[in-house]
């Protein structure tokens, strides 16, 4: 298993974004879905070593996060996109990318190849040489997936991934995530249930710090029937858990 | 987003293009990087040095154009106001190398293997030698013309054993304040994950020692030119260095 959580809780003052979570996930996407403020992102930047837990035990790869040697090596073979890029405007996407390789420690050698090779994955070939400031919001969001991917990651966790893509590029996103997906594990943090019914082999539900559903694409389908809220299937799926946590019968 | 690769003729194109892009777009280090490289041992941790904000173009034009100013004060009012101004330049810089506030891709960058707690120290000691650099330069020329014309101190006589004397003067007077300051504002930034914080703690507290320097000796430049101060600055250097360390401990194991 490349990501093992125990108990994981996350507190705020006295908010507790993420409250005891479990989880285990091996190689596949598992897609984090969840209302805004359910603890998608709190959680991913745990799973992402930026933020320590305020309780409870995460293992990554096979190692502690909290052990400084651990942590090194969990680092260099971990791809993050957060929710909020933050970038340095006067980089061209080449140099942000390789940037991130640097601090990777990918090899100086393998930095140049492996830049390219990213930024021909998401599509910025032509785009390779501009200045970040001159990017619409979707090239950015790929200029991060590139950056996220360029170590080759044994885990990635993507944070809204598909925010300010286009229709078409979100689908080509879809397909660059099963594609991943088939080597390495990945969380993919949404709230737009058609990205993980495209995308996801597994899905997990978050409501205010909890997990309230795990499963496939298919079971959180099939959860929805009978239920009337909401346009497509996975929809309905996802209305009718929240609903019954919300009620008090949490369907895990 | 390209994910498959033709291959004609047994040809991987992809692979071929890919090996082409990564020549076209290679950007060598330059001598600076490469020294960086050199010294640090890690490409990683030269690059983030030389991306520093507080390394930017518009940063190093505002320490000299300070400085300057503080040169040309000196030189009417007669006290070396270079010297007092130095320490709170450092500050607000070291703090603005650091935390979410000002560093865009700070949060990209906590999840690095180079660990943020080294780029947060090679910045400061990068901003801390390049501003000793700048304020010696200034500070000695500050001195040099506004030391009264008393024989072996002024323009006409600084020459040998008392321009060497009067430099180490200067060198010791103005850089324990100045690493109390530094180390004080990067303690401050660090605990609060703030640049801002860090700046304004750093200033205040220059700014209360200069105020309490003048009320004791009635002189601004006391803050720097009285020895009993530097042992009070050294005490200060230490706890912050002490609190440095601790914040920026690595985690402990996450059970409770």
């Amino acid at each position: 298993m490349n990501i093992e959580l125990t108990s994981v809780s996350r507190s705020f003052g006295k908010n507790r974004a993420v409250d005891g979570v479990s989880l285990e996930a091996g190689t596949g996407v598992l897609g984090l879905l969840g209302p805004n403020g359910a603890g998608k992102t709190s959680l991913l930047r745990m799973l992402a070593t930026v933020l320590p837990p305020s309780s409870g035990q995460i293992r990554l790869l096979g190692g502690d996060p909290g052990r400084t040697a651990d942590r090194r090596d969990i680092r260099r073979r971990l791809g993050y996109l957060p929710q909020n890029l933050g970038y340095y405007p006067a980089f061209t996407v080449v140099e942000f990318i390789e940037y991130f390789a640097l601090l990777k420690e990918v090899p100086s050698a393998r930095v140049p190849r492996a830049v390219a090779a990213a930024v021909e994955r998401v599509d910025l070939g032509a785009k390779a040489k501009s200045r970040l400031r001159t990017l619409s919001g979707g090239m950015l969001r790929r200029v991060g997936i590139a950056q996220a991917i360029v170590n080759d990651p044994d885990l990635l966790l993507f944070d809204e991934p598909t925010a300010g893509l286009d229709p078409e590029q979100r689908v080509a996103f879809r397909a660059l995530l099963r594609s991943l997906g088939e080597t390495s594990t990945l969380v993919v943090s949404t709230h737009l249930v058609e990205d993980v019914g495209a995308a996801c082999s597994e899905v997990a539900l978050m409501d205010n710090g909890h997990i309230v559903f795990r499963g496939t694409p298919d079971d959180l389908v099939s959860r929805g029937e009978g239920h009337q809220v909401g346009d497509a299937p996975l929809e309905r799926g996802y209305s009718a858990v929240l609903q019954a946590a919300r009620n008090g019968s949490v369907a895990a | 987003m390209n994910d498959d690769a033709d291959h004609p003729g047994g040809i991987d194109l992809g692979r071929v293009w890919t090996g082409i892009a990564a020549e076209v777009w290679r950007r060598d280090p330059g001598p600076v990087e490469r020294l960086a490289v050199r010294l640090l041992r890690s490409p990683g941790l030269a690059r983030a040095l030389l991306t520093t904000p507080s390394l930017l173009l518009p940063w190093l034009m505002s320490t000299v154009v300070i400085f300057s100013v503080g040169a040309v004060i000196s030189l009417g009012g007669g006290e070396p106001l270079v010297w007092v101004l130095a320490p709170g330049i450092a500050a607000v810089a070291i703090a603005y190398a650091y935390g979410p506030g000002f560093d865009p891709a700070w949060e990209l960058a906590s999840s690095m293997p180079v660990s943020d707690r080294m780029v947060l120290l090679v910045r400061a000691v990068t901003v801390f030698a390049v501003n000793a650099a700048i304020g010696l330069a200034v500070s000695g020329l500050s001195y040099l013309l506004t030391a009264p014309a008393t024989p072996g101190t002024g323009l006409g006589h600084a020459a040998g054993r008392d321009t060497a004397a009067m430099t180490a003067a200067i060198t010791f007077g103005w850089l324990i304040p100045m690493a109390a300051v530094c180390l004080l504002t990067l303690a401050a930034a660090v605990i609060t994950r703030s640049a801002g914080v860090g700046a304004l703690t750093g200033v205040l507290a220059w700014s209360a020692s200069v105020l309490a320097s003048r009320l004791s000796t009635g002189a601004f430049s006391a803050a720097v030119t009285d020895s009993r101060t530097y042992l009070p600055y050294l005490a200060v250097a230490a706890c912050a260095m002490a609190a440095i360390g601790y914040s920026t401990r690595p985690q402990r194991r996450t059970s409770q």
